[in-house]
C-alpha cells in the first residue's frame, strides 16, 4: 500500500481519512504517458434495462411496460438513455461514452457476493484472495499505482502489490439507506430494536426509507456517488498521481419499487460522472471509464415493482479516451426463447474482455500477461478491439 | 432439538460461539458447560501483566504514599516531578491497556466460556472500575488474583478475597479508613470511611431492602477498619500510634503491627488503625479478636439467607431474563443455601435451569457482550483491530469502567438507547468491512447462531446486495444482539 501523501489529500478537498497506508509515493515514470483508467463497479446489480432500454424491442413493453421510462433519450440503433442521465447522453453524443448493452463475467448463479467477489478476483468459479488489478500493478508496463475510494481495500486491489491505497471520506461509512430499510424490515416484530432504531434515524427519514422500501436517499449510498467519484478524479489529476481509480458505488438491488430508486441512482451516478469528468480536468481526455455490475436482473417485472437478480447487465464506458457514441456487442434481444433460462438478458461480451481491450490498448499491458496472469487462464475471453 | 441447546449453550451460557464449538456441543450441551466447571477452565495467560504487588512496587518509587507522584515520603517534591508524574500517567495506561487487551483476547479465544462469562458476572458482582489514578494499576490484578482464582469454590471464600484485596480496599476506600476513637485518627484528624461496609451489605451480599440500618453499616465499617495496604505511609501511620501510647509492652505490639517493607502492596491487617472493642452487625455482637473481627462479620453475611436470594436474583436474570421467573430464582436460592454457597455446584444449577434454555433470546446483549460475542465468531482481528478502545468508548462500556460500585447493568433498557442502536449499527456497518472473505455472510450467521438464527434473518442475510451489507445485517439481527 501506498501513502498518499498529503498533498493529494488537501487536494482531494474532504475531510480526509486516509484507510491504510505504508511508507512510498506514487512514482510515475511517464509510461502511461498520462493515461487513466477509472473501474467504477455498481454493487447491488443494475438493472440495464431500465437504464438504457432497447425501445425498438417487440418484446420490451409485454416484459417491463410498468418499468419503462417515457421520457428516455433516444441515442442510436433503438436504444435510449434513461432520463435521469441527460450527462452521459451529452457524452454519447460527443463521443465520449459508450455502452454495451449485454455483458456478463463468466459466472451464471445470482448471489450477489459470489458475484462480486468473481468480478473482483478475475476468476472463473472459485474465488481467490487477490484481485485482477493487483495482478495486474505486477505486470504493469510501468510504475503504475491504483487508488480505491471506499472505507477498505476492495478484493480487486488486493494482493501482493503494494502500490495501491485506499481513501475515505469519513472514519465510520454510514450504513446505507438500503441497509437501514433491511433493518427496519427485520426489526417488524421486535419491540426493543424497531422503535430504538426508527427513533435514533429521525421519524423523516424513516418513513421516507420505508415508504421505498430498499430504496431511499440522503444517507450512504447514491448521496456519497458524487464525493468518490469527485475524489477519485482529483487523486488521477495529480502530476504525480496515480493512473488507476477503483469507486464503489453500492444500492443498486432494486427488488420493490425500482422506478423511483433508479431514478435516483441514476441521477446521482450522472452527476457523479460530471463530477468526475471535472475533477479530472485535462486529464478527461485521456481516462477511460468502465461502471460494471455483478450481473444484471431479471428482464421481466417481479411482484413488487422491482426486478430479481439476473444475468445480462449493462457495461458503461466514458471518458476522453473511449471511442463513444456507440454500442459494443450484440443485442441478444428480449424473446423469451432467447432469454438465459428463460428469464435473464443473455449476455453477448465477457467483463474480462472489456477490462483485457482497456489495460492493453490504453494502458499497454501485454496480452500475453493479460491472459495468463491478469485473468488467469483467459485466452478464450479475448480482448476487446477498438475501444479507445 | 440439540442442536438449538448447542447454539443456546455456546451463545446464551458461553460468550458467543466459536467456530466448530455449536457443533462441539450438539451431542450434549448441558455437558458441554458443565466439563467447564473447574478452576483451571477459567484461568487467563496473564505472563506480561503485574500482580497488584508488582504494581505497587513500581509505582513506589514515583508515588510518595501522599498520593503524589515526585515526591518524596515527606512531601517533598523533586525536580524531575513533571517528569515523572508524565512517565507514571504513561505506565498507568499502558498497564491498563495490556489488561484490557489481555482480557478481550482472553474471552474472544478461550474454549471455555462459559466459565469465562461466569468469571465476568463474579467479577461485575465485585467491581473494582478505574476510577482514579490510585485504582487503575489495580483492576486488572483484582480481577485475577480475587475473582479468577476464587470463581468455583465457596461463596464466603470469594466474599473475603474480593473485600480483603488490594484493588478493592483501595476502590471502596477501606485502605484510607480509621477507627475513630484510635490515637491514629486523633492525631491525623482522620477517621471512618464507610463506603466498603455499605457496598458489601448493599451490592455484594445482602442486598438493599434486606433490613440491615445505618448502625450496621458504621459498625461493620468499624469491624473493617485495620485492613489496608501496606507501604510507607501504613508504617507512618502505625508508628504514630505507637508514639503516642508508650508502654514497653504496648510498643512492642504496635512495633509487630506497623507492616515490614517485604510487604508492601500486600493487603494487611495494621491494629493500630483498627477501632478497638467489640462490634454489634444485624443483631450479633462479634466479640473476636481485631484481626477476625471484619472476617466474621462477613462469613455470617455469606451465610445470610438473604445473601442466597440477593445471588440466585442476579444469576437468574442473568441466564433467564430481566425478570426471571420466582421458580428459577427459588431453584438457585434453594442450591446456593443447601451446598453452603458452593459455586460449582450452583453454576451446575445454573445449567440445569429449565429457564434458562427458552428457545426465545431474552437478554439483550450488553456492548461488551456484542463485541466478544462477534470476536469470537468472526475472530478477534476482524473486530476489535487496532480502534478497540474507540470502539469501546463509542459502544460506551470501557473495560474496567463501570459507572459505580454497582457494576454494569444486567437488563434491556440499559442497552438498547437509541443512540446505542445507532452506535451499534455504525460499528456493524465498519466492522462488515473488515471481515474475513471466504465465507458468505449466511455462512458465518450459521456459525455464529447456528439454529437460533430465525428463517426471517437467514433470508435478510442471504438477500443482502454485498457481503459487508450480509455481514451488517447479521450481526445487527435480533438474534445476534441477543443472547
Amino acid at each position: 500500500m501506498i501513502a498518499l501523501n498529503r498533498r493529494h489529500l488537501l487536494l482531494a478537498g474532504c475531510a480526509a481519512t486516509l484507510v491504510t497506508a505504508t511508507p512510498g509515493a506514487f512514482a510515475n515514470t511517464g509510461a502511461s504517458q498520462g493515461r487513466k483508467l477509472v473501474v467504477i463497479i455498481l454493487r447491488g446489480a443494475m438493472d440495464g434495462i431500465a437504464a438504457l432500454p432497447k425501445i425498438d424491442d417487440p418484446d420490451i413493453r409485454s416484459h417491463r411496460a410498468s418499468l419503462l421510462d417515457a421520457e428516455a433519450i433516444p441515442l442510436s440503433d433503438g436504444f435510449a438513455l434513461h432520463s435521469a442521465m441527460p450527462a452521459l447522453a451529452a457524452m454519447y453524443a460527443s463521443k465520449e461514452a459508450a455502452f454495451m448493452p449485454a455483458l456478463a463475467g463468466p459466472y451464471r448463479e445470482r448471489s450477489h457476493f459470489e458475484a462480486q467477489d468473481l468480478l473482483e478476483c478475475g476468476e472463473i468459479a472459485k474465488v481467490s484472495a487477490d484481485g485482477w488489478l493487483n495482478r495486474a500493478l505486477q505486470k504493469a508496463p510501468g510504475a503504475y499505482g491504483a487508488v480505491s475510494i471506499g472505507p477498505t481495500q476492495p478484493l480487486i486491489l488486493r494482493g501482493a502489490s503494494t502500490k495501491t491505497s485506499s481513501w475515505s471520506p469519513a472514519v465510520l461509512p454510514e450504513a446505507s439507506d438500503d441497509t437501514l430499510a433491511r433493518l427496519l424490515d427485520l426489526y417488524e416484530n421486535d419491540p426493543i430494536l424497531k422503535p430504538a432504531l426508527v427513533s435514533a434515524l429521525g421519524a423523516d427519514s424513516v418513513a421516507g426509507a420505508m415508504e421505498t422500501k430498499a430504496m431511499g436517499g440522503g444517507r450512504g449510498g447514491s448521496a456519497q456517488y458524487v464525493t468518490q467519484l469527485e475524489a477519485a478524479g482529483r487523486f488521477l489529476s495529480q502530476p504525480d498521481g496515480p493512473e488507476i481509480a477503483v469507486v464503489s458505488l453500492e444500492g443498486w438491488d432494486t427488488h420493490t419499487g425500482q422506478n423511483a430508486a433508479l431514478r435516483q441512482r441514476f441521477a446521482a451516478l450522472d452527476n457523479g460522472i460530471k463530477a468526475l469528468k471535472a475533477s479530472l480536468g485535462q486529464s478527461w481526455g485521456k481516462t477511460a471509464i468502465v461502471a460494471v455490475s455483478e450481473f444484471g436482473r431479471t428482464v421481466r417485472v417481479n411482484g413488487g415493482g422491482g426486478t430479481d437478480h439476473g444475468t445480462g447487465g449493462l457495461a458503461i464506458l466514458a471518458g476522453g479516451a473511449i471511442k463513444g457514441g456507440r454500442l459494443y456487442g450484440d443485442w441478444p434481444s428480449l424473446r423469451s426463447s432467447a432469454l438465459f433460462e428463460n428469464r435473464d438478458l443473455m449476455p453477448t461480451v465477457d467483463s474480462r474482455q472489456v477490462f483485457k481491450g482497456l489495460l492493453r490498448d490504453h494502458l499497454g499491458w501485454a496480452q500475453r500477461d493479460l491472459d495468463t496472469t491478469v485473468f488467469h487462464d483467459s485466452a478464450k475471453a479475448r480482448a476487446l478491439e477498438d475501444l479507445v | 432439538m440439540t442442536e438449538l441447546q448447542a447454539a443456546i449453550a455456546a451463545t446464551r451460557f458461553g460468550m458467543g460461539a466459536a467456530p466448530g464449538e455449536i457443533r462441539a456441543a450438539a451431542s450434549d450441551p448441558r455437558g458441554w458447560l458443565k466439563a467447564q466447571i473447574t478452576p483451571a477452565a477459567v484461568l487467563m495467560p496473564a505472563d506480561d501483566l503485574l500482580s497488584a504487588k508488582q504494581v505497587f512496587e513500581a509505582r513506589q518509587d514515583a508515588y510518595g504514599m501522599n498520593g503524589a507522584p515526585g515526591q518524596d515520603a515527606n512531601g517533598v517534591r523533586s525536580e524531575a516531578q513533571p517528569m515523572i508524574q508524565k512517565q507514571v500517567q504513561r505506565e498507568t495506561r499502558d498497564g491498563l491497556l495490556r489488561e484490557v487487551e489481555a482480557r478481550s483476547r482472553h474471552a474472544a479465544t478461550t474454549p471455555n466460556s462459559f466459565a469465562e462469562r461466569w468469571h465476568r458476572f463474579w467479577a461485575n458482582h465485585f467491581t473494582v472500575a478505574a476510577r482514579n489514578a490510585q485504582v487503575v494499576g489495580l483492576v486488572g490484578p483484582f480481577e485475577r488474583e480475587a475473582i479468577r482464582t476464587n470463581v468455583f469454590g465457596r461463596f464466603s471464600t470469594l466474599l473475603a478475597a474480593a473485600t480483603f484485596h488490594p484493588g478493592m480496599l483501595v476502590y471502596l476506600d477501606a485502605a484510607r479508613s480509621i477507627g475513630p476513637s484510635t490515637k491514629v485518627a486523633e492525631r491525623r484528624d482522620a477517621g471512618l470511611n464507610e463506603n466498603l461496609a455499605r457496598e458489601i451489605l448493599e451490592l455484594h451480599t445482602i442486598g438493599v431492602g434486606s433490613g440491615y440500618t445505618q448502625a450496621d453499616i458504621i459498625e461493620f465499617a468499624k469491624a473493617l477498619t485495620g485492613w489496608t495496604v501496606a507501604g510507607p505511609q501504613t508504617a507512618r501511620l502505625a508508628g504514630l500510634g505507637k508514639q503516642k501510647q508508650g508502654g514497653r509492652g504496648q510498643r512492642a505490639r504496635q512495633q509487630a503491627a506497623a507492616p515490614p517493607a517485604d510487604e508492601y502492596g500486600e493487603a494487611v491487617f495494621v491494629e493500630p488503625l483498627h477501632e478497638p472493642g467489640p462490634r454489634t452487625v444485624l443483631r450479633k455482637t462479634y466479640n473476636v479478636s481485631a484481626h477476625d473481627q471484619a472476617a466474621a462479620v462477613l462469613g455470617d453475611l455469606a451465610a445470610n439467607p438473604a445473601t442466597a436470594k440477593h445471588i440466585a436474583t442476579k444469576l437468574a436474570r442473568h441466564f433467564v431474563s430481566d425478570t426471571p421467573p420466582a421458580s428459577a430464582v427459588a431453584k438457585l436460592e434453594s442450591s446456593f443455601t443447601k451446598t453452603d454457597g458452593d459455586l460449582s455446584l450452583l453454576a451446575r444449577a445454573v445449567v440445569d435451569l429449565e429457564e434458562a434454555w427458552n428457545e426465545t433470546s431474552q437478554k439483550f446483549k450488553s456492548a461488551e457482550e456484542l463485541l466478544v460475542s462477534a470476536a469470537r465468531a468472526a475472530g478477534a482481528q476482524a473486530t476489535f483491530g487496532g480502534a478497540q478502545r474507540a470502539v469501546y468508548t463509542s459502544l460506551a462500556q470501557q473495560p474496567f469502567g463501570a459507572p459505580s460500585p454497582a457494576g454494569w447493568p444486567d437488563d434491556t433498557t440499559s442497552w438498547s438507547g437509541s443512540d446505542a442502536i445507532k452506535k451499534r449499527l455504525e460499528w456493524a456497518n465498519a466492522v462488515s468491512r473488515r471481515m474475513a472473505r471466504g465465507e458468505t455472510p449466511s455462512e458465518f450467521l450459521y456459525r455464529a447462531l447456528g439454529r437460533i438464527a430465525s428463517d426471517k434473518t437467514r433470508q435478510a442475510v442471504a438477500r443482502a446486495e454485498s457481503a459487508e451489507q450480509g455481514f451488517t445485517i447479521a450481526l445487527m439481527s435480533p438474534e445476534f444482539q441477543r443472547r
